[in-house]
């Protein structure tokens, strides 16, 4: 499962985009992680990420913080989004204090991360980078569309839902923010990024023409 | 998705979800995008059980506990100890991003590596529903089911990673569909990841983003 991964984008595009997440090694240190990974929930809330949430529950914009806290189980995945690379540092300076025992993986762009690691005294143990897609390309919409789909890995978020929330941006039906939102929804792990995808739509309805 | 006319009254159009095509993901019931609820989770059967499992990243699958239609790999690794240096870990997600794969193109894939004499991943969810591990088969009832992604995922030692490559780039030109290509390593004790180099020596594509496990987990395992 690689559902962070094969974001697609330029660099200043993902350098506003930083997961933070964290499970339990099955067998291995997964005895009370759910309490730890409540911790854990807790230490990302302080830095207002833009969106949260759990694999098993849901995400932020469709659950209440109250629901995704109390149903954290030892299967759950935990996760956070950020926008600003501080607020990576601070993190990760207070779980390596809050010392839960839980394996924690940063997404975003591997020198930023790198940095955001040092600042915190922090080493990276291993990493896992994206070889690209490979085979019948063109079965895939624009890349324009993909930087907007692939931030859901689990591809809750398809490239007909894009295409329908630009046409209702461009006839005025729905802002860019609440467009934005909707394609946060479905995501249902709570890794999409509505603040870069309210960017990408910026950038990409102007240049989308509509027919009569 | 398609349009269908009513028989009984012609003025009436609906939607008709192709079940051929529904990979079951169940995302379209969740959205409640059905303003006269209408949609509805069939009971589902095997095969067509290993739809939901592939899909839907609320299924939790049986044997890897855990949601989604992939593994721990490096997520834990520090824990775990998957990964170590001078191997790499290797996965193929056939049918991402969005476009869906049937089972006989992730048979394609396998057998390829199998012909490599490379050992997939025990516990990974597409490893479990082959035949014959080392020629790569599927089990002949699922090869017909259509999922939204499922991972053929392996270790290699490092200096198989080209010889890899190539055999991917010619099955990818075998398949009906597409696939997104992982490549996982542990750091070097200097820090350097030691694939990076490599791969764009050879002017292929490798992002500049990506995941990185930060070695907080507990107990650390004895690599």
């Amino acid at each position: 499962m690689t559902h962070t991964l094969h974001r697609r984008g330029d660099r200043e595009s993902l350098s506003q985009d930083y997961i933070v997440f964290t499970m339990s090694a099955k067998g291995l240190n997964e005895e009370g992680s759910a309490e730890r990974m409540k911790q854990f929930l807790g230490i990302l809330l302080k830095h207002h990420p833009v969106n949260y949430g759990d694999m098993v529950t849901g995400n932020c914009h469709v659950k209440s913080q109250e629901e995704i806290l109390q149903n954290i189980q030892s299967t759950s995945i935990i996760h956070g989004v950020f926008t600003d690379e501080q607020d990576v540092v601070e993190i990760l300076k207070e779980l390596k204090g809050a010392d839960l025992g839980m394996s924690v993986v940063v997404t975003g762009v591997h020198d930023e991360t790198e940095k955001s690691c040092r600042k915190s005294d922090l080493a990276k143990h291993t990493v896992e980078n994206s070889l690209g897609i490979f085979g019948q390309h063109k079965k895939l919409p624009a890349d324009e569309i993909l930087q907007l789909t692939t931030m859901c890995g689990h591809g809750m978020v398809p490239a007909n839902l894009v295409e329908r929330v630009i046409v209702q941006v461009k006839r005025g039906k729905k802002t860019l923010r609440e467009g934005a939102v909707e394609l946060t929804r479905p995501c249902h792990c709570g890794i999409y990024n509505p603040i870069r995808a309210e960017h990408l739509l910026r950038r990409l309805v102007p240049l989308v023409t509509l027919g009569a | 998705m398609h349009f269908e006319r009513d028989r009984k009254n012609p003025t009436r159009i609906y939607y008709v979800i192709d079940e051929d095509e529904c990979v079951e993901c169940s995302v379209c019931l969740r959205s409640g995008c059905c303003p006269t609820e209408a949609l509805y989770q069939p009971e589902l059967v095997w095969p067509r059980t290993v739809r939901k499992n592939f899909s839907d990243p609320l299924k939790i699958h049986p044997e890897t506990r855990i949601p989604g239609r992939g593994t721990e790999e490096m997520k834990t690794n520090e824990v775990t100890g998957r990964y170590r240096r001078g191997m790499y870990g290797m996965a193929f997600e056939l049918g991402r991003p969005g476009v869906g794969a049937r089972f006989h193109d992730v048979q394609k894939v396998a057998q390829a590596l199998a012909a490599l004499g490379i050992a997939f991943e025990e516990n990974n969810p597409v490893t479990k529903l082959m035949a014959d591990r080392s020629k790569g088969l599927i089990k002949p009832d699922v090869l017909d089911e259509k999922v939204l992604s499922a991972i053929v995922e392996f270790m290699i030692p490092a200096e198989r990673l080209p010889q890899v490559l190539e055999v991917l780039d010619r099955v990818s030109q075998e398949i009906d569909t597409v696939f997104s290509g992982d490549i996982i390593t542990r750091v070097g004790e200097d820090g350097a990841v030691p694939y990076a180099d490599e791969i764009r020596k050879r002017g292929r594509f490798l992002s500049i983003n990506g995941k990185s496990n930060v070695g907080l987990g507990r107990p650390l395992a004895k690599v």
